[in-house]
């Protein structure tokens, strides 16, 4: 309903470090966001989010998560080293979940985040179990229940 | 008013209104404190919670029934996540004033209507004086609608269909009049040139024939003025003199066009080569002036000498010198441009490195802030479970400081110290007699004030 209208107004600033790549329709939009400051993980990297948002947005959150890009395109992305992201682009981050949303977010409220969050990293890794999740999870985002243990990064 | 019923009062509101005011087509620009953050639309009945956030009203009952937990009557709010019990419907006037003075498009643009309004009045507008709000027919038997600027004061259909009795053809009756009068093709209408009396439908057919038409000579382009009847066009172009020189006009323009586009070419090119021997001018001099710089005065002296047996000679011709000056000066100043073109490129290099700073400071500053908070909240905790501590153990000491021949021993003991302290901080020059007494003879002065001090 009024979503429609709400997804299109925000193209007119974007705050810096992030750029829309694809908003042709209002279920799948994709951005990139840089790191801005000289966190030697990520200096000089650009990521691309994945958007996928159903037609209760922004009562419900919208599905995030991170995805690659091969280099043969011309626009290589990879996925950030982070202890919450597992290497498939899965995103371990509690305003994501139906708990932690708010539906006063918005995209660039969610990529803002996402960028301090990895801004105030600095382990090199990935999350416990990240090879047997990505093996065994068959599910939707949405529907993976996290355990928000870790308040520190 | 409580959660529960401000449910229960959005769910029974009448929502089957001809309207979405969120889907209107904003004209004018709003105050973005206008704006609901959950719809991003200017507030439609706005509430207010108990921190004094203000929501759309359906907004925020769906965001209750998506986020309280079964059945609670706490609910955190969307935008700073405290837990909120009431809901107010009382927002101030001013607030709801603003957001119904929004200027809007009618919603029934797509039938023609191009008013623009405040957004207040949409809904009367739509009900009352929209003229392109389809209504259905007067007439029950007929099934269409119409618009309600056509809907007469004799409630008559316009639907109803009649045959046209010249061209056979379905007509609807509100607009039969004019097919009669000006419209039907099978009315007859007289040529204006030739007076032949044709139907409509065959009028066009008949002026690209008839004789009588005045047709511009086929020459009209190279300035033969002769303008004359279809019928002796054949003979006029058989004599026009400009019809025979057609075909060499024609040659002479295009090429003249393919002139001007090599003339073009050539000016481009042109103004290449004058930069590039400009730049290669303005190195030259700044190669000439750094070797005279360095060779020094001695040559200039031998220069001089030089040039005074020749002067005489020079007065009549061209003095090179002279020239060479010109020269130098002229291309001075396009050094001097040169480099002050650089200079600039510089500073705009400079400001944008600035600005990307300036960005990436920003973003830093906040992610400090983020860092700092959390580290305060932490803080926060531990001095509250430090307080929570202390007070623990204080607790017990108070309880034995009320029981009774505890308290008397305690205070007296209490007292001792607090005399040692007073006399210790007096100074050594008049120690009291309790602790040092012993060790110095008593001055008869010391008795006194000890006993104004007990």
């Amino acid at each position: 309903m009024f979503a429609t209208k709400r997804l299109s107004k925000m193209q007119e600033h974007l705050p810096p470090g992030i750029a829309i790549v694809k908003c042709d329709n209002l279920e799948e939009w994709q951005m990139d966001i840089k790191i801005l400051d000289q966190n030697p993980l990520y200096l000089d990297q650009t990521y691309r989010l994945k958007f996928t948002f159903n037609n209760k947005y922004p009562i419900e959150p919208p599905e995030v998560q991170f995805i690659q890009s091969p280099a043969s395109t011309g626009t290589p992305r990879s996925i950030p080293m982070h202890p919450h992201i597992y290497s498939n682009g899965i995103i371990c981050l509690d305003l994501l979940g139906s708990a932690g949303w708010s539906p006063v977010q918005t995209v660039e409220s969610v990529c803002m985040s996402l960028q301090s969050m990895l801004t105030a990293n600095n382990r090199d890794e990935r999350p416990a179990g990240d090879k047997e999740f990505i093996a065994t999870n068959r599910r939707r985002i949405r529907d993976i229940n996290f355990v928000y243990e870790d308040d520190n990064v | 008013m409580n959660l529960q019923d401000f449910l229960a009062m959005e769910e029974s509101r009448d929502r089957d209104e001809l309207i979405d005011l969120r889907s209107l087509d904003l004209v004018s620009e709003y105050d973005s404190h206008l704006m609901c953050p959950i719809c991003h639309c200017p507030f439609v009945e706005p509430v207010r919670l108990q921190c004094d956030h203000v929501f759309c009203g359906s907004c925020l009952s769906s965001a209750i029934t998506t986020f309280r937990s079964a059945d609670s009557d706490e609910f955190p709010c969307p935008s700073c996540r405290n837990p909120t019990q009431k809901v107010s419907a009382s927002v101030p006037r001013l607030l709801i004033n603003m957001c119904d003075e929004i200027r809007v498009r009618c919603p029934l643009i797509t039938e023609g209507c191009q008013e623009i309004i405040p957004r207040g009045h949409v809904q009367s507008h739509v009900e009352k004086y929209c003229g392109y709000r389809l209504l259905p027919c007067p007439d029950d038997s007929c099934d269409q609608m119409t618009r309600s600027k056509d809907v007469g004061m004799d409630q008559k259909c316009i639907h109803r269909v009649r045959r046209c009795s010249h061209c056979e053809e379905d007509i609807l009756e509100h607009e039969y009049e004019e097919h009669e009068k000006e419209l039907c093709p099978i009315l007859e209408v007289a040529c204006v040139d030739c007076e032949t009396v044709v139907t409509r439908g065959a009028l066009q057919e008949h002026i690209e024939s008839c004789p009588e038409v005045a047709l511009p000579c086929t020459a009209s382009k190279y300035a033969c003025p002769v303008k004359i009847r279809r019928a002796d066009i054949a003979a006029h172009e058989q004599s026009c003199p400009i019809v025979a020189m057609g075909p060499y006009f024609e040659a002479q323009n295009t090429r003249l066009m393919s002139l001007e586009s090599s003339m073009r070419h050539l000016q481009q090119r042109n103004e290449i080569f004058e930069d590039g021997l400009a730049n290669i001018r303005s190195t030259l001099v700044e190669s000439t002036r750094l070797r005279a710089n360095s060779n020094g005065s001695g040559q200039s002296a031998q220069s001089a000498r030089e040039q005074q047996p020749s002067a005489r000679a020079d007065v009549s011709t061209d003095d090179p010198a002279d020239i060479a000056a010109s020269v130098f000066s002229s291309n001075a100043t396009t050094y001097l441009l040169s480099l002050h073109e650089s200079l600039r490129e510089e500073v705009s290099q400079l400001s944008h490195a600035i600005t990307d700073l300036d960005a990436r400071a920003s973003m830093a500053i906040m992610n400090e802030c983020l860092r700092i908070k959390e580290d305060m909240a932490h803080t926060n905790a531990a001095v509250n479970s430090v307080r929570m501590q202390v007070q623990w153990l204080m607790n017990p000491r108070l309880h034995q400081g009320t029981r009774g021949g505890a308290v008397r021993s305690n205070s007296s003991e209490n007292e001792g110290t607090r005399t040692q302290m007073a006399s210790s901080a007096a100074g050594p020059s008049h120690t009291s007699g309790q602790s040092l007494g012993s060790l110095r003879p008593r001055r008869p002065s010391d008795g006194g004030r000890e006993g104004t001090k007990l």
